[in-house]
C-alpha cells in the first residue's frame, strides 16, 4: 500500500512526527465560571472540554449513595459535529457508555473518595472535535479539570496511547493510525508512583513486541505529566504571587 | 343525521374577498361545555375552535412544589400525533402569560392545571387559544389580576394589514403577528411573530389590534354574566 | 457580606444597584457584555463558530448529508438543535432534551423560516433525487443567561462560514460523486441578529441579562432584526409593557444588530485571511 504509509523509510509518521513524539498539547484551565472546575484541552486536533461539579448533595435517588465514600458521576459525550460523519447520538451509545464506565473506574482509583461520603462528584466531559485518542485527552482534560476544582487526588492521572508500526512502537496515535490494522495500546498511569490504572489493548500484537510498547505509552505519558505539571505549578506560582501583593496591599 | 351544504368555490373566494378586513369573525362560547372539571370551555372565532379546560388549585407534584406561589402548568395538545416542539414553543408562550396574570401568590404549594385542546385550526389558532385559556379561567374563578385578550392580524405582501386572519390569509401574507393585551391599560402582555414585517406595518397592527381586544373583553363579560344570570 | 446579602435578598441587591442606573458587573442598563466570536474552530464540520457573550458560550458545528427530498422534490432541510447538557450549568439535568432547549431548538428554526436567510431552494443538488441536510447542532458550553442571542449570532457566523463540497450525480448510473478538492460557500442572503432584553421589578428593562438577573426577570423581550425590517418580536407572557417601552426595544434591537453584523463580517474578514 503505498502512499498509505503509516511510517516511512525515513522514519516519519503521516503527520511528520517521529515514532516517540507527541502531538502538541495546550490546555487551559478555568475555562468556565458555571462549574466548580473545567479544562479544555487540545492534543494535536482532538479537542476536549472537562467540567467538575460537586462534591454536591446526591442528585435523583438518595439510594445511590455511598455511606463510606463519593460518588463519581461520569458523562462522556461527543458534539456531533466533532467526528468526520455526523454523529446521530452525542451520547447514550454503547461507545459513550463504555468510556463512560472507563472514566469513571480510572476516577474512581485516584480520587481521595474515602474523604467525601455521602455526596456525588460530577464529571463531564464533551469532545469538541476527535482526531484519535479521545480517551486519553479526556482523561487528561479531566485531570486538570479536577485540579482546577481542588478536588483531592492521589496524583495525577494522565493517558497516553501507542500502537506498533513496521517494528516501531509509536506514541500517541491519531484517527488514521488508529483506524489502520494495527494494534493500539490506551494506558492511564500515575506518573509519580510509575503505577497503571488503566490499560486496554486492541487487536493482536506479539508477545515480544508488548513491552517495547508498554514502555513507549508510559515515557509518552511522563512527557505529558510534565508538560502538564510545568504549566499547572508555573499559574499557581503566579496567582499565589498575586494573592500576596493583594493581601499585603 | 348529518347534512352537506355543497358550496361553490367561486362563491366561497367571492364570499371570503368581501368579508371586511377591519373585523374580528364572529366570536361563540360554550361555558361549562364539560362536567368534571373545575372550569372549561370551547371557543370558537369563525371556524377556529379551541377546547379549554382548568383544574385548581389541586395538589401539586412535590418536584414541581414552589413554597411561595402556586405552580401554573400547562398543557396543549394538538389535533393529530405528539406534541411537536412548535406546540412546546406554543406551550411556554401561553404558560408564560397565564403565570403572570394568575395571582399565584394565592395558593402556595398548589397547582393550576390548564389544559389546551386543538379542535380545528383554520387561522389565528394561537390567539383562540387563548382567550378559551382565560375564559376557563374565569369560569374556574381562578384569581387573576387583570384578563387578557389575543387578537392576531397578518401583513399581506402589499402591507396591507388584516385582522384576525383566516389559514388562508395567514399563508399568502408575509407575516402574521398575535398580540396578547391586558384588560386594566390595554398593555401589551405578549407578542408572537412569524415572518418579515416594517416598524410602520407594526404599529398599525398594533392599534387595529388593540381596539378589537376590547371587543374580545366585552365578550368576555357578556359570556360571564350569561351564564351567571341563567 | 455583600456575597451574603446577594444570596439572601437577590432583588434588594440588584435595586441598590439598579437605582444609580448600574448593575452588579459594572455595565449600564442597555449595555451589551463583550462579544467575542471565533469562527472555523472545528475542522470536521462544515462549518462552525464558537460564541462567548460574557461567560455564556455557545459552539455551532454544521454538518451537511445528502438525502431524497420530500414530495416537492427541490427543497433541502436545516435542522436546528440546541443542545443544553449537564455540563453548561448545574440546573440542567442528564436525559432528554427539556423544555427550554426544545423551545430553543424551535426558535432556531423560526427564525431561519422567518427570515428566508438560507433559501431551501439553494439546498438542491439534482432536482427530484438529492438535497442538502444541514444539521446545525449548538452546544452550549457555559451557562449565564441570554442563549437566545449567543445561538443566533452563533448559528449565523457558522452558517456563513459554511462550504459544501461539490456533489454530482450521474445522469445513467444515478452514481453519487463527490469532489472533496472544490468546495462552494452556502449562500445565505441576510444575517437576522436577536436581541433580548427583560423586565425588572415590572418597570425597567435590562439588555444582555446574565442567568441571575433572568431568574429574578418578570418578563422578557427578544427582538430580530435583520437590515430594516424586523424578524421577530417575542414577548412570551411576563409583565405587561408600553407602547413606548416596545419601541424601545425595538430601537435597542436595530442597534445591536448594526453591532453585531459587523462583528461578524470582521471575524470573517480576519479568518479569511
Amino acid at each position: 500500500m503505498a502512499g498509505m504509509e503509516l511510517l516511512s523509510d525515513q522514519g516519519f509518521r503521516t503527520d511528520g512526527r517521529k515514532p516517540n513524539e507527541l502531538r502538541r498539547i495546550r490546555f487551559k484551565k478555568g475555562v468556565f465560571k458555571q462549574a466548580d472546575g473545567s479544562a479544555y484541552l487540545e492534543q494535536g486536533n482532538t479537542k476536549v472540554l472537562a467540567a467538575v461539579y460537586g462534591p454536591h448533595e446526591i442528585r435523583g435517588g438518595k439510594g445511590k449513595a455511598l455511606h463510606d465514600q463519593l460518588l463519581i458521576n461520569c458523562q462522556y459525550s461527543m458534539a456531533t459535529f466533532s467526528t468526520q460523519d455526523r454523529k446521530r447520538r452525542p451520547r447514550g451509545d454503547r461507545k459513550s457508555l463504555e468510556m463512560t464506565a472507563h472514566l469513571k473506574q480510572t476516577f474512581n482509583a485516584v480520587i481521595l473518595t474515602e474523604l467525601y461520603p455521602k455526596v456525588q462528584l460530577d464529571i463531564y466531559v464533551e469532545v469538541l472535535q476527535s482526531d484519535g485518542g479521545n480517551y486519553c485527552a479526556s482523561v487528561n482534560a479531566a485531570t486538570l479539570a479536577l485540579i482546577d476544582a481542588g478536588i483531592p487526588m492521589k496524583d495525577y492521572v494522565i493517558a497516553c496511547s501507542g500502537s506498533y508500526i513496521r517494528d516501531t512502537p509509536v506514541v500517541d496515535i491519531n484517527n488514521l493510525e488508529e483506524s489502520s490494522a494495527g494494534a493500539e495500546i490506551i494506558m492511564a498511569i500515575l506518573p509519580r508512583c510509575e503505577q497503571i490504572v488503566f490499560i486496554e489493548m486492541n487487536s493482536r500484537l506479539h508477545e515480544d513486541h508488548l513491552s517495547p510498547v508498554m514502555d513507549q505509552v508510559m515515557t509518552g505519558c511522563k512527557d505529558i505529566f510534565n508538560i502538564l505539571n510545568q504549566q499547572v505549578r508555573d499559574e499557581l506560582c503566579k496567582k499565589s504571587a498575586q494573592d500576596r501583593i493583594v493581601d499585603s496591599g | 343525521m348529518a347534512s352537506f351544504i355543497v358550496v361553490k368555490k367561486e362563491d366561497l373566494e367571492k364570499k371570503q374577498n368581501v368579508e371586511p378586513c377591519h373585523t374580528l369573525r364572529c366570536l361563540t362560547s360554550e361555558l361549562g361545555c364539560l362536567t368534571r372539571q373545575d372550569g372549561s370551555v370551547s371557543l370558537s372565532q369563525g371556524d377556529t375552535t379551541s377546547l379549554a379546560v382548568v383544574y385548581g388549585p389541586a395538589e401539586v407534584r412535590i418536584s414541581r412544589e414552589l413554597i411561595d406561589r402556586a405552580t401554573v402548568e400547562l398543557v396543549y395538545k394538538p389535533k393529530v400525533g405528539l406534541p411537536r416542539p412548535a406546540d412546546r414553543k406554543r406551550e411556554q408562550i401561553m404558560k408564560s402569560i397565564f403565570e403572570a396574570t394568575i395571582i399565584t401568590n394565592l395558593h402556595p404549594r398548589s397547582s393550576i392545571t390548564i389544559i389546551l385542546q386543538e379542535t380545528e385550526d383554520l387561522g389565528s389558532n394561537l390567539a383562540c387559544c387563548i382567550n378559551a385559556a382565560c375564559l376557563a379561567l374565569l369560569d374556574a374563578a381562578v384569581n387573576m389580576s387583570f384578563m387578557v385578550a389575543a387578537v392576531a392580524v397578518s401583513v399581506a405582501d402589499e402591507g396591507q394589514i388584516k385582522l384576525d386572519p383566516s389559514k388562508n390569509d395567514e399563508e399568502k401574507g408575509r407575516a402574521s403577528i398575535t398580540f396578547v393585551f391586558d384588560s386594566v391599560d390595554l398593555n401589551v402582555v405578549s407578542i408572537v411573530t412569524s415572518g418579515k414585517f416594517s416598524q410602520i406595518e407594526y404599529k398599525a397592527g398594533l392599534e387595529l389590534a388593540r381596539e378589537a381586544s376590547q371587543k374580545v373583553f366585552q365578550f368576555f363579560k357578556d359570556s360571564m354574566s350569561r351564564k351567571l344570570i341563567r | 457580606m455583600a456575597d451574603q446579602y446577594r444570596i439572601a435578598q437577590p432583588k434588594d441587591y440588584y435595586r441598590q444597584f439598579l437605582e444609580k442606573d448600574v448593575r452588579p458587573d459594572n455595565r449600564g442598563l442597555g449595555e451589551y457584555r463583550a462579544t467575542v466570536m471565533n469562527i472555523g474552530c472545528v475542522s470536521t464540520a462544515e462549518g462552525s463558530s464558537l460564541v462567548k457573550i460574557g461567560n455564556t458560550t455557545v459552539m455551532c458545528g454544521i454538518k451537511a448529508e445528502v438525502a431524497e427530498p420530500g414530495v416537492d422534490g427541490k427543497n433541502g432541510y436545516l435542522v436546528p438543535n440546541v443542545e443544553l447538557s449537564p455540563l453548561c450549568s448545574a440546573n440542567f439535568r442528564p436525559g432528554p432534551p427539556g423544555e427550554l432547549a426544545q423551545v430553543l431548538s424551535q426558535n432556531m428554526a423560526d427564525l431561519i423560516a422567518d427570515s428566508q436567510c438560507v433559501k431551501l431552494e439553494n439546498l438542491c443538488v439534482c432536482p427530484g433525487k438529492l438535497v442538502w441536510v444541514l444539521h446545525i447542532d449548538l452546544v452550549c458550553l457555559d451557562y449565564d443567561g441570554n442563549l437566545m442571542d449567543a445561538c443566533t449570532l452563533a448559528m449565523m457566523s457558522a452558517l456563513k462560514s459554511t462550504s459544501l463540497p461539490v456533489v454530482t450525480v450521474d445522469e445513467e448510473s444515478g452514481e453519487i460523486k463527490t469532489d472533496p478538492s472544490s468546495r462552494t460557500l452556502l449562500p445565505v442572503s441576510c444575517c437576522p441578529v436577536s436581541t433580548t432584553l427583560i423586565v425588572f421589578d415590572n418597570k425597567l428593562l435590562l439588555v444582555d441579562p446574565t442567568s441571575e438577573e433572568e431568574s429574578l426577570a418578570t418578563g422578557a423581550v427578544t427582538v430580530v432584526t435583520e437590515g430594516k425590517n424586523v424578524c421577530s418580536i417575542y414577548k412570551p407572557g411576563g409583565t405587561p409593557l408600553t407602547d413606548k417601552q416596545i419601541r424601545d426595544c425595538i430601537e435597542r434591537g436595530f442597534i445591536r444588530g448594526k453591532e453585531a453584523r459587523s462583528l461578524i463580517e470582521e471575524t470573517l474578514c480576519s479568518v479569511d485571511r
